[in-house]
């Protein structure tokens, strides 16, 4: 029963990344329908400011905000100056466009800050938990805490701002929200800075969590935020949330009682495809 | 026009130093030798650690006079850990740099890619620490001055059975050829020595994630987790486990040899074990010596890697010594001839017809931050090659 909890709370860990990380995914999907892949790029931007920063300063909020806004900024810009040229083009010339910029993102990391895995130690600063025999560590409490702040601040712009009134209304149809008033470029552009700076937020984490800070962390990520955002029924902010907690536990509960049968990170990709092939609206899509 | 002027008299100055140097040192042409390695990408810090120790045997070398009375050059590239760039490479040392021999300073991948293209160019090549069978398999031409996957595997098993008096081990299987000759070696021997396993999983290579495997491990107890991998992720074993409150004892192999494990993997590397090619305790003057200047000249702790690029420079520049003429066949002659070669990583005590070296097996444990000596394995049914 040990091995039990054990395994949710591992599951549970790793799930919450995954959410936070296909997030930011979700939300720009919902408006703009663009495949963000450059989004796994920002997101280990955040993972080295945050390594810098808390090597500078060695205070974690500092580290986290400077992250977060980091890349909030990023998004924006990327947003501004490669999705809002493209945004008439078909669709495939934005993801390809997204696609080089990730490259281009992986390789500049590697140029400034080498080919190098950086560790990122936060183990003493975080308290570890026992709870039910289970052992949970300190960075494992931080990225549960963190997870359920960063969900609720989601929750509470989506569902009682009136940018998230904007933001469901550009989702909806963004011409159409755009004539009713709504500013249409302004609520791309923080929807853009919200999602990136929550990819911040993970990057943090998941450096902290591994102790690894490295130019291709973002590769994995990518394409498993992509499933991910899939499952959740595309563009479904909430789908999104539920599918990655989700991906976590059956990853973490498969390879704990079968072994390394099937390699961790194909699971997401089955249940893709099994998705796309008998119910491509996704868990709880919609439309 | 006057700055333009003044940059072309800089070139003209410069061209004539290129063009003159060579010249002046022309009565004494340069022995090459081929090295490769994978000096970027995930691989970067062995690779790196490598050139290093293959770069300052050739220098010191030369500092004594060279070999024969010439300097030896290292011709350095970059395989970028991949083996069809490395098969480029091999062409270009044999065709375009001439090399009398080479050191294959790379993993396995680009090491078995090339030693079939040496061994049929004649040129002997000194594997440093590559481990897969394949690559004496090329041909008389090819040595290699580390142990197989499989030996290690068994050092792993004489280690937890009868050093450390295990009864249980659980293994933990990267799933690459290395990970998969060191497990089943580790498995041979066990049962050899009646150490029983009680749990054997597999994980892809760049795995982050072990909780889900290492919660299962704690869950049946064993004596000794027997964790094949590479620095990284041995760093995320060792950190994961020990968070997981496991206690079993985890014995790592020459993966885990190199100072990014234990910056990685902090403090909860104490009390890993583990068996390479090198002993920081050794009191030979030879590793000493090495470890002291490695340290000051690249300002970081020398690792297995590195100290087995060294030797595998040394043996080839004894091998040529010895021949009295640089002669690629007689380079190898001379190879399959050395005894009781004094190395950093240990007496070599010579090469098997397969090109096989025969050496004891070094157990090391971190203490305080560092590899420190723990043990060594000189078991002949341990550590004695296959001779096909």
């Amino acid at each position: 029963m040990i091995g039990f909890w054990q395994q949710l709370i591992n599951g549970v860990t790793v799930g919450s990344t995954y959410a936070l990380i296909a997030l930011g995914l979700a939300m720009v999907y919902g408006v703009l329908r663009i495949l963000h892949i450059a989004h796994a790029g920002v997101f280990t931007l955040g993972a080295y400011v945050g390594l810098v920063l808390h090597a500078r300063t060695a205070s974690l909020p500092t580290a986290f905000l400077g992250a977060m806004l980091a890349c909030g900024v990023a998004g924006v810009l990327i947003q501004r100056w490669l999705y809002r040229p493209l945004l008439n083009q078909p669709r495939i010339v934005p993801l390809i466009a997204s696609i080089g910029l990730f490259i281009f993102m992986e390789d500049l990391f590697r140029l400034l800050a080498g080919p190098y895995v950086l560790a990122f130690r936060l183990d003493a600063e975080v308290r570890p938990l026992e709870i039910a025999g289970a052992a949970v560590t300190g960075v494992q409490v931080m990225t549960l805490i963190v997870t359920a702040v960063l969900l609720g601040a989601v929750w509470l712009l989506v569902g009682k701002t009136w940018l998230g009134l904007g933001w469901r209304a550009a989702a909806q149809d963004l011409g159409m929200a755009a004539a009713v008033g709504v500013n249409a470029h302004r609520v791309v552009a923080l929807n853009f800075a919200f999602g990136s700076a929550v990819a911040g937020a993970a990057g943090v984490l998941i450096g902290a969590l591994y102790n690894a800070v490295y130019p291709t962390m973002g590769s994995v990520p990518a394409y498993k935020a992509l499933a991910v955002i899939v499952l959740g029924g595309l563009g479904n902010v909430w789908g999104t949330v539920v599918a990655g907690v989700l991906l976590g536990l059956v990853e973490t509960f498969l390879v704990g009682i079968v072994g390394g049968l099937l390699p961790r990170d194909s699971i997401a990709f089955v249940a893709l495809i099994l998705m796309l092939l008998f119910r491509p609206t996704g868990l709880f899509g919609e439309r | 026009m006057r700055s333009t002027l003044g940059r072309l008299t800089v070139m003209a100055a410069l061209l004539m130093v290129v063009v003159a140097v060579p010249a002046a040192l022309g009565q004494v042409p340069t022995i090459k030798i081929g090295f490769f390695a994978p000096l970027t990408g995930p691989a970067a810090p062995d690779g790196t650690s490598s050139r290093n120790g293959a770069q300052m045997a050739v220098d010191e070398i030369n500092a004594a006079g060279g070999v024969l009375g010439r300097p030896l050059g290292l011709v350095v590239y970059d395989d970028r850990l991949s083996a069809s760039e490395a098969v480029a490479i091999a062409h270009r040392l044999i065709e375009r740099d001439r090399v009398v021999a080479v050191v294959a300073g790379s993993y396995s991948g680009p090491t078995r890619a090339t030693a079939p293209i040496f061994q049929s160019a004649g040129i002997p090549t000194v594997a440093a620490y590559a481990v897969h069978p394949d690559i004496t398999k090329a041909g008389d031409y090819v040595f290699r001055n580390s142990f197989l996957g499989t030996i290690q595997g068994k050092a792993g098993a004489y280690l937890a059975a009868r050093i450390l008096n295990a009864k249980t081990a659980s293994i933990l299987v990267m799933d690459i050829d290395f990970g998969r000759a060191l497990a089943s070696g580790f498995r041979t021997q066990a049962a050899a020595y009646g150490l029983r396993i009680v749990s054997e999983d597999t994980y892809p290579l760049g795995e982050k994630e072990f909780a889900p495997l290492l919660t299962k491990i704690k869950g049946l107890n064993p004596d000794v987790i027997y964790a094949t991998a590479y620095f990284a992720e041995a760093a995320q074993i060792v950190r994961q486990a020990k968070a997981l409150g496991i206690t079993s004892r985890i014995i790592g192999q020459e993966g885990y040899d190199s100072p990014k494990f234990l910056e990685l993997a902090g403090p909860a590397a104490e009390g890993v074990i583990i068996t390479t090619n090198l002993n920081r305790d050794d009191t030979r003057p030879v590793a000493q010596q090495f470890l002291g200047r490695y340290k000051a000249r690249f300002g970081i702790d020398a690792d297995m890697v590195g100290a087995s690029s060294y030797d595998a420079v040394r043996i080839i520049a004894a091998a040529i010594e010895k021949a009295g003429v640089v002669s690629p066949p007689r380079i190898r002659d001379q190879i399959y001839r050395i005894a009781n070669f004094d190395g950093v990583t240990g007496i070599i005590r010579g090469y098997n017809k397969l090109g096989e070296v025969l050496k004891t097996v070094q157990v090391q444990i971190v203490r305080e931050g560092r590899f420190r000596y723990f043990a060594v394995i000189d078991d002949p049914a341990v550590i004695t090659p296959p001779t096909e």
